[in-house]
């Protein structure tokens, strides 16, 4: 993709007279050749956000443990699409009606546009790639599968695929084989199937699981396992395509416009917006009474830190301070809550020069007057928690035995923590915290974690002291824009010489802290440099 | 010459069998200098890892590691001749040399290039080890390994070779025993060299059909028999009666019934399966009536009537047997195209045994326990010059039979270089095609 917008003013004639039905002919495409069009930085965001919500509905579905293509796994998929806002890929997995709309082509234009601007973000680091590989695969399988046959021949002729199906002699010759090891497929069905034979690394997918019949190092292949065939050439398209973005990546972000986004990407928070919490105020009285009953691991494990120790380092101060201010903390109670905390170990004075300052700035009263987001899981469980410290994720962070020694301590039976710790030991530590939401509640529905501040919401919507708000467009699109714009106001993305402030009202907590803590606790909500590593 | 090496092959052995000298491992540094430079297969163990030099720096940029003494570790070693190879093996003498990947540089260049070491070939390999079947044996457990034990290697390597040749159509298969308890398989066709990570990872898990929920071994067939597993029955079901209910008598005890029972997946079809087996032997009854229980009762379960036996369970009885016997894969290590894998004819420091490859197709009749260790060698080597000294004065004379032919290490070296011989007529042919 060339960003730059002068150079390409002349090719632009050109692009416009090809109509937008024969640029992106199918639902379906190889994402091969890179978009050459110019896009307004608006629509550029816009688009890379709306296929981050996407692919996030992938990764949710992944995270449940739904098997791929399960009807389970399809309603699931379906079902977050719509509720995010997404009906036009929606659309494109649905088999399509025959009369075409102007608007499947324009869907068209933005899956292939929005496809290109996130290989930008996530060629940045191999997890990044890995996870956007996946996801991406999913999606592209999930289009395919919607294809009609007819559909599919028109998707292999125009890429090129040259596979041919075997002769009925060929077929003969491995029919044991295919009947014996085609897995989907009765015996009656298999006889009539069209087989194409692949070299074994072709449809690795299909070896992996034992799916088909496999000799001498090629693979069987019947019509319905098509899509390995051809999601391995898009997965090999992608890949490729993904290092030819690293090769080119520093010219891009000389734009910082765009520098900024890219690499905020991934971890921008695309749910509700937390920051100021609209309807409750919660007494600090009660912060005792609903650590126990509606507060994540994460946040009870900080607050009953600051109960015991008076104390509690720089990450859990924004972490568990940010959470607070969204669950309705006012300002003033904020203050008294720390001060009361903090003073039992030292004078008020020091409390005020050293800490006083950042709570009003977290509050968005002092500095560069951003009122900052609560810490969303990932964000929280990408915090690396050094000894002492006591935020980050516990299901991460904490060894197995005292993170059940924990959990038995906060009531948990002995088959729940191992319900817990099945998920703890798969690294799936949302859905561990979903479980212990579960538990803890007696709730069948099991909630999707993504937000400590959910979590509190949905506890207390199920205790019957909140009432379910609508769920709102995202805010965090519009922020990440004025951010981009450099317009006044401000926000958690443009942290720069904010940072400076911070630092100045931060050197005198060295006495408590490491150098490294200190580094850590500049990054803000959005300004994810590290996550590059 | 193959008739007078197979002459000398019975020599030595018959001297060793007399006073076999025990291994102490505290001399192994002793004794190191003297195997490398008499007895390790130097000239075999390059023209291997050079390949027929197919493909460019696929030997200079291999990556090497030695295990010095008091567990020194030293990466990244990499060599431009068999000579460089030789001589810094004979002079540092190490404990364990590992093999590692081809890489895009020489790895010893690893910190002064930008974007550092990045694989771009390595064999395909595999690793069995016997103390992950420690849960089904009686005989010995841990590092120990017996010929019983040895029966499990064996089914592994039969069923695993047979995979590779007729599903992958690999041919390039390099067996070693590790010296202790464990084997190694290396693939070192042009195909499997080339293996992306994806790809190695998806053999391996093809190849791997244990899954293991609570520390629990089970293996799902499904509802119709993959190929490669009915194939994999046909192996393993004929030795099942000698190893697990003779050898090992697994089920001879409350516990081992326990193991029988933890394989059905279904909670009321185990319960009922243990009432049943309660009611008919007495705890400690023979593994062999236990088990012959227990297929009648599947078999006439499955076929009375439409139940969860005729349904999840209709395989049961086959899939028990291949939990027991199937390959158990250390994945971990096939997956990584990184891997370090110990290579063939270093010694094991711990048994001093020869890390020495073995012919799958013979595998029945190889025998660890009679693989010889260090001491054992070099005694035949001084035997043999003992015994020679007579009429064979001149050193020059002497060279001309290679030292590893005067020993009982013989065999594993003749193996390998048929290994050799086929690998490198791959080449020939292939170069003469272009």
């Amino acid at each position: 993709m060339d960003f730059n917008l002068k150079k390409r003013a002349r090719h632009d004639v050109k692009v416009e007279v090809i109509s937008l039905e024969a640029k992106y002919p199918h639902n379906v495409m190889l994402y091969h050749y890179p978009p050459t069009e110019d896009i307004h930085i608006d629509e550029f965001e816009d688009l890379a956000l709306e296929r981050l919500r996407l692919l996030r509905v992938f990764d949710r579905a992944t995270t449940k443990g739904l098997r791929i293509f399960s009807d389970d796994w399809k309603e699931y998929v379906n079902a977050e699409m719509t509720k995010d806002g997404l009906r036009g890929y929606l659309r494109m997995g649905m088999p399509s009606s025959g009369t075409k709309h102007e608007a499947d082509v324009q869907m068209r234009r933005r899956d292939y546009l929005s496809h290109f601007i996130l290989r930008l973000a996530y060629c940045r680091s191999e997890d990044l790639q890995r996870w956007f590989v996946a996801r991406e695969m999913e999606f592209f399988k999930y289009k395919f599968a919607a294809l009609s046959t007819a559909e599919i021949k028109m998707f292999l002729d125009a890429n090129n695929f040259q596979i041919h199906p075997l002769t009925e002699e060929q077929k003969d010759e491995v029919k044991d084989g295919l009947y014996e090891s085609t897995v989907g497929q009765s015996v009656s069905k298999i006889e009539l199937l069209e087989f194409y034979k692949v070299p074994f690394t072709q449809v690795l997918d299909l070896v992996r699981t034992r799916r088909c019949y496999i000799k001498a190092g090629f693979a069987y292949v019947n019509t319905h396992d098509m899509v390995s065939i051809v999601g391995a050439k898009q997965l090999e398209e992608i890949e490729l395509g993904m290092q030819a973005a690293k090769a080119f990546i520093a010219d891009v972000e000389a734009d910082e416009r765009i520098a900024r986004m890219i690499k905020s990407l991934h971890n921008s928070y695309t749910g509700k917006d937390y920051t100021v919490c609209r309807d409750e105020s919660v007494p600090i009285e009660s912060l005792d009474q609903l650590s126990k009953t509606s507060m994540p691991l994460c946040m009870r494990m900080c607050h009953e830190h600051i109960r015991s120790q008076h104390h509690i380092k720089h990450g859990g101060r924004m972490q568990y301070g940010l959470f607070l201010k969204g669950i309705g903390v006012t300002l003033e109670d904020s203050l008294r809550f720390w001060r009361e905390e903090f003073t039992k170990k030292m004078d008020v004075d020091k409390f005020t020069r050293s800490y006083e300052y950042n709570i009003y700035h977290n509050y968005g009263k002092k500095g560069s007057m951003v009122n900052y987001t609560p810490y969303s899981c990932l964000k929280i469980i990408k915090e690396m928690a050094a000894p002492g410290d006591c935020h980050g994720c516990p299901y991460k962070t904490m060894d197995p035995t005292s993170l059940k020694a924990k959990l038995s301590a906060y009531g948990l039976s002995a088959g729940g923590i191992d319900e817990v710790m099945h998920f703890v030991s798969r690294n799936h530590y949302q859905f561990a915290c979903g479980k212990y939401f579960m538990l803890t509640h007696n709730s069948t529905v099991e909630p999707t974690i993504n937000h400590p501040n959910k979590y509190f919401e949905e506890s207390q919507i199920l205790m019957g002291n909140r009432q379910k708000r609508a769920p709102g467009p995202a805010p965090a699109n519009n922020k990440l824009r004025t951010a981009i714009k450099g317009g006044a106001n401000r926000s958690m993305l443009t942290g720069d010489d904010d940072d400076e402030l911070w630092r100045i009202a931060e050197t005198q907590e060295k006495v408590y802290q490491s150098q490294k803590g200190i580094a850590e606790a500049f990054d803000d909500d959005l300004d994810l440099t590290e996550i590059i590593e | 010459m193959p008739e007078l090496n197979a002459e000398q092959e019975t020599q030595p052995q018959a001297t060793t069998e007399s006073k076999a000298p025990a291994y102490d491992p505290n001399i192994l540094p002793d004794m190191l200098p003297v195997y490398y430079r008499r007895l390790f297969p130097h000239e075999p163990f390059y023209r291997w890892l050079n390949y027929g030099h197919s493909e460019d720096n696929i030997f200079v940029n291999r990556e090497i590691s030695f295990t010095l003494q008091d567990d020194i570790y030293i990466r990244y070693l990499c060599f431009e001749t068999q000579a460089e190879l030789e001589k810094e093996i004979c002079t540092r003498n190490p404990y364990k040399i590992d093999i590692g990947p081809v890489m895009n540089i020489r790895p010893k260049n690893f910190r002064s290039v930008a974007g550092g070491l990045t694989p771009v070939q390595r064999e395909l390999v595999f690793d069995i080890d016997a103390t992950d079947y420690d849960d089904i044996r009686n005989c010995c457990s841990g590092a120990e390994m017996c010929l019983k034990c040895w029966k499990f290697m064996m089914l592994a390597a039969k069923v695993l070779d047979v995979a590779l040749r007729e599903d992958f159509g690999f041919e390039h298969m390099l067996w070693i025993f590790s010296g202790r308890r464990g084997i190694h398989c290396w693939v070192c066709d042009h195909t499997a060299r080339h293996l992306d990570a994806r790809a190695r990872a998806a053999v391996a898990e093809y190849l791997n059909i244990l899954t293991y929920t609570n520390n629990v071994a089970r293996v799902q067939i499904g509802d119709r028999t993959h190929h490669s597993l009915r194939r994999a029955l046909k192996i393993v079901e004929p030795m099942f009666e000698e190893i697990i209910l003779e050898d090992q008598n697994l089920f001879g005890s409350p516990k081992g019934v326990s193991k029988l029972l933890q394989m059905v997946s279904d909670e009321a079809a185990r319960s009922n399966l243990e009432a049943y087996l309660q009611k008919s032997h007495e705890d400690g009854a023979h593994s062999k009536l236990i088990w012959e229980s227990f297929v009648r009762y599947a078999n006439s379960m499955r076929t009375s009537a439409a139940n969860v036996w005729s349904r999840k369970l209709k395989h049961i009885v086959e899939e028990v047997q291949l939990c027991l016997l199937y390959p158990r894969l250390d994945i971990n290590v096939t997956k990584g195209f990184n891997h370090l894998l110990k290579a063939p004819f270093c010694i094991h420091p711990a048994t001093g045994k020869v890390c020495i490859p073995f012919s799958a197709s013979a595998v029945g009749k190889f025998d660890p326990t009679t693989v010889p260790t260090i001491s054992q060698l070099l005694q035949e080597i001084n035997a043999y010059d003992d015994k020679t000294k007579s009429y064979m004065d001149a050193p020059e004379d002497k060279s001309r039979i290679k030292d590893y032919k005067k020993t009982s290490m013989f065999k594993g070296v003749v193996v390998f270089e048929e290994f050799l011989r086929k690998l490198e007529r791959n080449f020939k042919t292939k170069s003469m095609d272009f």
